[in-house]
């Protein structure tokens, strides 16, 4: 009775409450049209119990408690409390010994996860003297060719200590090489190996672009690398999906977590058909996601929705056993699209924000982008401010006292359960569709994804969508110019000439032995005992490229045509 | 320009560079103000570019680079065009284009349009120098 009588009266001081704005629809904006998230999704001017009530929020089924199911209020009891956010920045440029440099300088500063960026030539399986890596040797990332580029980078850095993971997807099978053979040099027991490789390769066809192969080939190497470290280095997560690039590509925050998911689903069902069980796979899958400035609280939302549609599908869908596999731990990344070339400086308030958001969130790691992102490679400088953001966050603002230090939220709970169901029905379609690999092979994500892009860019240019120095307050001021990171032509020299000396001096015979190896093993049918890594380790250890082997794959595999969804 | 025919653009990611978005809005954008877009994809060589742009007869070519490569691939895509007697085709190029290298690119007679432009500008660009 008690219970009744509290409602009516919430209701009756609602009704009061909204009496007083009658006469006001601009601010109540009752049909939902002008006030709304990012996503779309309408948003009230004030959020009540009501609002749960009329979700049927149920506490203990849709947050529970901080490291138990569902997930939804953090993977840890004690939350940062236990361990704070890790800092992990993406880094790599120029050269080999550049970026063992800038290695050392940014763990000496407190980055405690190395995020490998390579340059696009390696990422696309191709030497550095390769004429069809025009202009690419070094750019964007650090160019690794082979073993020894791989060991001057991490010359004079404990494998066995600092946490390395590899940017890179279609050639990550031979990343994973070279991180096995280094750290074995180094003495580090490949039972204990940490490390990741991103290996979402399918979310390259949809949203970042660096394929090779087609998807069914691309996925064989996925799978193989999944079976590989389950034997041979348990710790190591070989796979971690990337809702990240779709939302950068243009989605909005549902179709990002929809979408990653459902590429996450097509890994762990084709897994399942190598023999492996879900707990296998799952248990050791991470995420990168994007946790951004812009809209703040959807994005709070859409990472507690993240954790909690992860769970429920592995235990609704999957039957997973282990209470490992139930749990997502998030890598978070402030991406750039939200940035401005304009003042760059002042991204660095958008990535503080940001990575408040993603400690609200409970996030494991965070990696910001920094201020010079909509220019070029950012120098030590932008770096180290991207790092000390975080840090700041973690330690200046007491953020980690207490866990999910928003949850209960009225309209964060509201949104979170939006969200989420939003996403549930876009990963049904896909369901319909016959899966991941079978929408993208028709479209439907790189259409969806484009279309909203389009729709963003729209609004952006009228004003619609207000960007601060961009389309509203713009600074008449003169910009400074700015000193980002620019390849030193001597150094990728230096590099080329290296490669060089190896080709003449390594030992050709074995080298040509474990390419044939190689292509022999690729000819044959997925399956675990063609699994590729052992062929791939053998060439590594041989010195034989990345370009070498890719080669290989590309004649046996042959090269993706995209669909352009345009 | 002949007044019947639509303008006709070509547009595509040279280089290794995968980021698309930037392309693809421009595609839609141009296709939405009555341009005829034909979009190549990702990866093209300059090679496959002017190819492309001689096979689809085009009067401009949008190449989309966000990974700083585009000095060297429109330098070769300049000599290809120069030739096969294809110079009547103006370039364009969207991206990250770093500040001190849009006087390069105007000098190349490449018309720069880097982050943070609209969609508007470069349907008039297209429009006024078709």
């Amino acid at each position: 009775m008690g219970e009744i009588k509290k409602t009516e009266k919430l209701k009756e001081g609602y009704e009061q409450w909204e009496e007083k704005l009658k006469g006001r629809p601009e601010l109540l904006d009752p049909d939902g049209k002008k006030y709304m998230t990012d996503s779309g999704i309408p948003v009230k001017l004030l959020y009540t119990p009501l609002d749960l009530e009329a979700i049927g929020f149920d506490y203990s089924r849709d947050l529970g408690f901080p490291g138990g199911y569902p997930f939804t209020r953090g993977n840890r009891e004690a939350g940062y409390r236990e361990a704070g956010i890790r800092t992990k920045q993406y880094i790599g440029f120029g050269s080999a010994e550049e970026t063992n440099e800038l290695y050392k300088y940014m763990i000496k500063e407190g980055n405690q996860v190395i995020s490998i960026a390579y340059d696009l030539p390696t990422q696309s399986g191709y030497d550095s003297d390769n004429p069809r890596v025009l202009g690419e040797v070094g750019k964007i990332g650090v160019p690794v060719c082979s073993l020894e580029d791989w060991e001057i980078i991490f010359d004079g850095i404990d494998l066995g200590k600092i946490l390395v993971g590899s940017v890179c997807n279609a050639q990550a099978s031979v990343a994973l090489a070279w991180h096995i053979c280094t750290a074995e040099k180094q003495g580090v027991q490949l039972k204990d190996l940490k490390g990741l490789t991103q290996n979402d390769i399918l979310k390259e066809f949809i949203a970042r672009g660096n394929y090779i192969f087609s998807p069914e080939p691309s996925i064989r190497l996925v799978a193989d690398m999944i079976v590989f470290a389950k034997e041979n280095v348990p710790n190591y997560i070989p796979i971690y999906c990337c809702p990240y690039h779709i939302r950068e590509a243009g989605s909005n925050a549902v179709q990002e977590i929809a979408f990653g998911l459902a590429n996450a689903i097509a890994y762990i069902d084709r897994v399942l058909k190598r023999g492996l069980t879900v707990d296998d796979i799952a248990s050791r899958m991470t995420c990168l996601i994007t946790g951004r400035h812009r809209d703040f609280m959807e994005e709070i939302a859409k990472l507690r929705a993240m954790r909690f549609l992860w769970a429920k599908i592995m235990k609704e869908r999957y039957n997973a056993k282990d209470p490992q596999s139930h749990k997502l731990s998030m890598w978070d990344y402030e991406g750039g699209i939200g940035f401005t070339k304009e003042q760059p400086e002042i991204n660095i308030a958008r990535a503080a924000i940001a990575a408040v958001v993603g400690a609200l969130a409970g996030v494991e790691d965070i990696g910001l982008c920094t201020m010079d992102e909509t220019l070029g490679v950012p120098g030590h400088k932008a770096l180290t401010i991207a790092l000390r953001t975080t840090q700041i966050v973690m330690h200046e603002t007491g953020i980690g006292n207490t866990v999910d230090p928003l949850g209960g939220s009225y309209y964060l709970e509201s949104l979170t359960h939006e969200i989420a169901s939003r996403a549930e029905k876009i990963i049904e379609k896909i369901d319909g569709m016959g899966g991941m690999i079978k929408a993208i092979e028709s479209g439907y994500p790189q259409t969806e994804i484009t279309k909203s892009a389009y729709s963003y860019q729209k609004r952006m240019d009228s004003g619609e969508y207000p960007i601060v120095a961009h389309n509203t307050f713009r600074s008449e001021e003169a910009q400074e110019t700015r000193a980002f990171y620019r390849a030193k032509p001597e150094m990728i020299e230096r590099h080329i000439d290296r490669l060089k000396k190896l080709k003449k001096e390594r030992d050709s015979q074995k080298v040509e032995k474990a390419l044939d190896n190689l292509k022999r093993v690729a000819e044959k049918p997925e399956g675990n005992e063609n699994n590729l890594m052992p062929p791939i380790i053998d060439a590594v250890k041989a010195y034989a490229t990345v370009g070498e082997i890719c080669g290989v794959f590309r004649e046996v595999f042959g090269e993706y045509k995209e669909i352009t969804g345009v | 320009m002949n007044g019947k025919r639509k303008i006709r653009v070509l547009l595509a990611k040279v280089g290794l560079d995968g980021h698309d978005r930037g392309v693809k809005v421009v595609a839609t954008g141009l296709k939405d103000a009555g341009i005829e877009v034909i979009y190549s994809g990702r990866h093209q060589t300059p090679d496959q570019v002017v190819s492309a742009a001689l096979q689809e007869d085009v009067d401009f070519i949008g190449v989309s680079n966000l990974s700083a490569s585009y000095m060297e691939l429109l330098g070769k895509i300049k000599g290809l065009l120069k030739e096969r007697g294809m110079e009547d085709i103006k370039l364009l190029v969207g991206g990250i284009i770093v500040d001190e290298d849009i006087p390069l690119l105007e000098k190349m007679n490449v018309k720069p349009f880097p982050t943070g432009t609209k969609l508007q500008e470069i349907v008039d660009y297209i429009k006024a120098n078709a």
